[in-house]
C-alpha cells in the first residue's frame, strides 16, 4: 500500500478540492499512513480573531491570541467540526470535498454508488431546502437520492448491526467479570466499555488516553460496518456487482467521518475477499470510498437541480433500507444506550423491554447515568447494569476519563458522544445563524433553565 | 476662629423613597435586558437540537419494529453471510483496533 494508499485516499475522497497542503507539511505525527492529516483548517483571510471557536474547540487544538488570526493544530485536532459550526464568519472550512468525486462517479453507469445515509441527516437536510428543523424527510432522501442515481443502504441498519456485535461484546465483559475476574479472555476487554460510533471521540482516546484504548469496543462504527458489508454482501447478494465496481459514499451529519473513512485499518472487506474469503484479485479498495456531510449531500442535490422537498418519496431500492426504531435514535445523545439496552434486555431476561422508551438517558443533559435490573432467564440471578451517557466531550468527558483511569468508575457500559447533543449537531449539519456549539458554552450561565 | 463655623455642604440631592424606586428599578430592567435577550437565543438554539432530536424519536415510535435484534434484514446477514455476532467473518469486517496517537502530541 504505502503512498500509494495516500494518493488512493486523497484521489477518492476529493483531491480536486483538497486545501490542506500546509496542513499535510506541519502536522504528520499523530497521523498513520494514508489518513487525512486534519479535516478542518481557519481561512486566514476570513478570520477575525473573535475566539469563538475556541470556546466550542473540546481538545484546544486552536491556537492564536485574541484579535489575531488563529490557527488549527491538525495533530490536537479530533475533526468534529463544532468551531466550523460555531464560527459568526464562516471561517473554518473542510480541507476535504468529494461532490466532484461523487458526481463524476454517478455518471460512470458501470459503478454502483451506494449512498450509507446516517441517523441524523434525515432530521437535517430539510433545512437546505426550506423545510423546518426536525422535519423527518428518509422518504423524500431516498426518492432525491435515487434519482440523483444512489443504491440506497441506510446506516440504520449497520446500526442495527452495531447493537448485535457491541451488545454480544459487552455481554462478554460482563460475564467475564462475574466469572471471578480472572484474566479477561482474548478480546474481552475490560469493564467499563466504552462506545466507538464516534470517530472523534474514538481520536480523542487514541491522543489523550491510550490507557483507555482496551475500555473502547471493538465493534466498528456503523459507517464503517456498512462499508464493509455494501463490499461484501451488498455487492454480491443485493446488487450482483463486482465488489471493485461499488463506490460507498458515508451521508453523514460529521466532519470526523471524513478522517474515519481514511484509516488504514478500513479495507477489510478487500483483506476479507482478497484472502481465504473469496477470489478476488483487483487492486485494494477502502471500505469506504467517499464522505459527504449533509451540507455535502445538500449541494450535490442542488447541482443537479433536484429539490428535496418536493420529492415524492421511495422506500428504498432493496431491503438495505429496512432498519428499526433503535438503529434510527442512533443519532440522538443516548440513542446508542438506548438502543443497547433493548437489545441487552431481550438477550438477558428472553422478554423485551416494557416500555420500549428509556427516559433516564434522553435529553440534554450533560452526563446521565442510569441502573437497569435485569433477571437472567437462565440462572435466576438479579444483574444490574449501569450506564452512562456523555455528550459534549468539552464539558463533560473530564470526571468520566478520571474514574475509569482510577478503577472507581461504577459503569458497565459508557456512551460518548463528541457534539453537544449528539449527531444532530454534528459539525457537518446545515449551519445556523446562532451557531451550533452555543448550547454548550453558555448553558452553565443558565443553570435556573 | 470660633466667630463663623465655615463647613463645606453637597447640594442636596433629594429623591422621595417613591423616585428611589422607579430608578433602582429602571436600572435593573435596563441591566436585565441583554441576559433576557441572551436566553432567548440559547433557548431558540435548543429548540432545533430539540427538533431534530424529536424527528428521531418520531421515526423510532412510526418504526414497525423497534429493536435491533428484531431486523430480520439483520437476521438475513448473519443467516446468508456472517453466522452471528463475534463470528470470524464479524469479527474480520464488522470489528477494527485502535491505536495508541498520544506519541503525536507529546
Amino acid at each position: 500500500m504505502g503512498s500509494s494508499r495516500l494518493e488512493y485516499t486523497l484521489g477518492n475522497h476529493g483531491s480536486e478540492n483538497f486545501r490542506g497542503d500546509d496542513i499535510m507539511e506541519s502536522a504528520t505525527k499523530s497521523f498513520q499512513k494514508g489518513e487525512i492529516p486534519g479535516i478542518i483548517a481557519i481561512d486566514e483571510a476570513t478570520c477575525k480573531g473573535c475566539d469563538s471557536c475556541k470556546r466550542h474547540c473540546p481538545t484546544g487544538a486552536i491556537t492564536g491570541m485574541f484579535g489575531a488570526v488563529h490557527r488549527i493544530d491538525a495533530d490536537r485536532c479530533i475533526n468534529c467540526g463544532q468551531c466550523l459550526v460555531s464560527c459568526p464568519f464562516g471561517a473554518p472550512f473542510e480541507t476535504v470535498d468529494a461532490v466532484e468525486t461523487v458526481l463524476t462517479r454517478l455518471n460512470n453507469k458501470d459503478v454502483a454508488v451506494v449512498g450509507i445515509i446516517a441517523p441524523a441527516v434525515r432530521v437535517a437536510i430539510g433545512e437546505e431546502f426550506g423545510l423546518p428543523a426536525g422535519t423527518l424527510a428518509t422518504a423524500r432522501m431516498y426518492g432525491a437520492m435515487e434519482k440523483a442515481g444512489f443504491k440506497i443502504l441506510d446506516n440504520n441498519l449497520a446500526a442495527d448491526l452495531t447493537i448485535m456485535e457491541e451488545g454480544t461484546e459487552l455481554l462478554h465483559r460482563i460475564q467475564g467479570e462475574l466469572s471471578g475476574g480472572e484474566a479477561p479472555e482474548e478480546g474481552h476487554g475490560p469493564l467499563p466499555q466504552f462506545t466507538s460510533c464516534c470517530p472523534a471521540w474514538v481520536r480523542y482516546v487514541e491522543l489523550n488516553h491510550p490507557a483507555l484504548i482496551p475500555h473502547l469496543s471493538s465493534a466498528k462504527s456503523p459507517q464503517q460496518m456498512a462499508g464493509a458489508l455494501a463490499k461484501t454482501y451488498g455487492a454480491q447478494k443485493i446488487w450482483g456487482v463486482e465488489p471493485g465496481k461499488v463506490f460507498t459514499v458515508g451521508i453523514m451529519p460529521c466532519t470526523a467521518k471524513k478522517f474515519e473513512a481514511s484509516r488504514p485499518e478500513f479495507i477489510s472487506a478487500y483483506h476479507h475477499l482478497a484472502a481465504g474469503g473469496g477470489t478476488y484479485s483487483g487492486e485494494a479498495f477502502p471500505d469506504v470510498d467517499a464522505v459527504l456531510t449533509t451540507r455535502d449531500l445538500a449541494r450535490l442535490l442542488k447541482k443537479m437541480g433536484i429539490d428535496l422537498a418536493k420529492e415524492p418519496g421511495s422506500a428504498g431500492d432493496s431491503v438495505m433500507a429496512e432498519y428499526s426504531g433503535a438503529g434510527t435514535i442512533f443519532g440522538n445523545t443516548g440513542g446508542v444506550m438506548e438502543a443497547a439496552l433493548r437489545t441487552v434486555h431481550a438477550v438477558i431476561t428472553g422478554t423485551e423491554m416494557e416500555p420500549l422508551e428509556y427516559r433516564d438517558v434522553r435529553g440534554l443533559k450533560g452526563v446521565k447515568s442510569a441502573s437497569v435490573n435485569l433477571i437472567d432467564a437462565k440462572t435466576g440471578k438479579a444483574l444490574q447494569v449501569n450506564v452512562a451517557v456523555v455528550h459534549g466531550l468539552k464539558e463533560n468527558i473530564g470526571a468520566i476519563v478520571d474514574e475509569v483511569l482510577s478503577g472507581r468508575s461504577p459503569y458497565h457500559f459508557i456512551e460518548v458522544m463528541n457534539c453537544p447533543g449528539g449527531c444532530i449537531n454534528g459539525g457537518g449539519q446545515p449551519v445556523h445563524p446562532e451557531g451550533s456549539g452555543w448550547m454548550s458554552a453558555i448553558a452553565p450561565l443558565f443553570a435556573w433553565r | 476662629m470660633g466667630k463663623k463655623d465655615y463647613q463645606y455642604m453637597e447640594n442636596p440631592f433629594q429623591v422621595t423613597r417613591r423616585e428611589f424606586l422607579s430608578i433602582t428599578g429602571a436600572i435593573a430592567a435596563f441591566t436585565a435586558l441583554p441576559a433576557v435577550w441572551v436566553r432567548s437565543r440559547v433557548t431558540k438554539r435548543n429548540n432545533y437540537l430539540r427538533a431534530r432530536a424529536a424527528g428521531l424519536y418520531l421515526d423510532d415510535r412510526n418504526a414497525k419494529i423497534r429493536v435491533s435484534h428484531g431486523n430480520p434484514v439483520v437476521t438475513k446477514i448473519y443467516d446468508e453471510f456472517a453466522h452471528a455476532p463475534l463470528s470470524e467473518i464479524s469479527e474480520a469486517l464488522f470489528h477494527t483496533r485502535y491505536i495508541n496517537r498520544s506519541k503525536g502530541i507529546a
